[in-house]
């Protein structure tokens, strides 16, 4: 039984090298990501590329359009995070909600396009919550928010 | 992640093509979604220019083509390119940056001259063009132009 108990402590060690080396080969390329989300009767896609120090991001609903193009980072010196409207979105701001928060509570880089319509923030919630779960299970999340909470 | 494969397509071929061609014999990588139920398609090319490791990503939406073109890891300047709705038999284009850098005209010729192909294929689809690049040279530049348009997806 040792011995099984051995050989299994250095499988698991192999795997965790494995891992390591995995993630130092992702860093090196461009990385695509798309899934779709059905909710009701909205149909969301959504597509994660992952560069080295930014990510791009585009929240599809029922339609394949680009949409608004906004730009989110945290700014130094006090961590807060500025957005800004790189194309189209004129007042409504959609968008840039999803977009601050995200970098809020990834700590990441990102420009986000997004054509989901105005006046309704359920949807642009639900959409947050999932592109986050994914953001997350991707691994792409810094490990220390910016938040505290 | 489960709905999608991925293809590797034609090193090799693109190897011959290039030595065909009597061209420099630096291998591109390409690889293509093959997720058919997705809305966009994408398509990512990686290709060597001075020196520098430069991947390429080109997405095409329903309104829009994004061309993000990265060697230093971010999408740097990012510019739009429209032709524009007009009379005369001559088209005319409208390019702008709209992010990052707006002293470069290597970068606004650049989007100039993918719109013109583009335009030439889809011509009501304005361009989106993601240039984070380490040196603005023009060769750099010809060759990040070249393997958008061997491998487009228009």
């Amino acid at each position: 039984m040792e011995t099984e108990y051995d050989q299994v402590l250095h499988s698991v060690a192999q795997v965790k090298i494995a891992d390591q080396t995995g993630v130092n080969q992702d860093e090196d390329g461009v990385k695509v990501s798309c899934f779709t989300e059905v909710l009701d009767d909205v149909t969301l896609h959504f597509q994660i590329i992952r560069l080295a120090k930014q990510i791009y991001v585009w929240i599809g609903y029922n339609s394949a359009k680009f949409g608004n193009l906004y730009a989110a980072a945290s700014t130094r010196p006090s961590n807060t995070v500025s957005v800004a409207t790189v194309l189209g979105g004129t007042s409504d701001n959609t968008g840039s909600g999803i977009a601050h928060r995200l970098v809020m509570k990834t700590g990441l880089n990102i420009i986000m396009a997004c054509n989901i319509p105005k006046n309704n923030p359920l949807l642009e919630a639900k959409a947050e919550k999932m592109l986050m779960r994914k953001l997350i299970d991707l691994g792409y999340t810094m490990p220390t928010p910016l938040r505290a909470t | 992640m489960s709905a999608l494969q991925l293809l590797l397509v034609g090193v090799e071929e693109a190897e011959d093509r290039e030595i065909l061609s009597g061209g420099r014999s630096r291998p591109r990588l390409r690889m293509e979604s093959l997720d058919a139920n997705f809305p966009v398609r994408h398509r990512k090319v990686s290709l060597e220019a001075k020196g520098n490791k430069t991947e390429i990503v080109l997405c095409s939406y329903e309104d829009h083509i994004l061309v993000i073109a990265t060697q230093i890891g971010a999408m740097g300047t990012i510019l739009h390119a429209r032709k524009e709705e007009g009379m005369s038999v001559e088209p005319t284009f409208s390019v702008s940056v709209i992010f990052g850098k707006r002293d470069e005209p290597m970068l606004i010729a650049t989007a100039r001259r993918l719109i013109d192909h583009i335009s030439s294929y889809v011509p009501s689809k304005p361009l989106v063009l993601s240039l984070g690049l380490k040196d603005h040279s023009s060769e750099t530049l010809k060759e990040i132009v070249a393997a958008v348009i061997e491998n487009r997806l228009w």
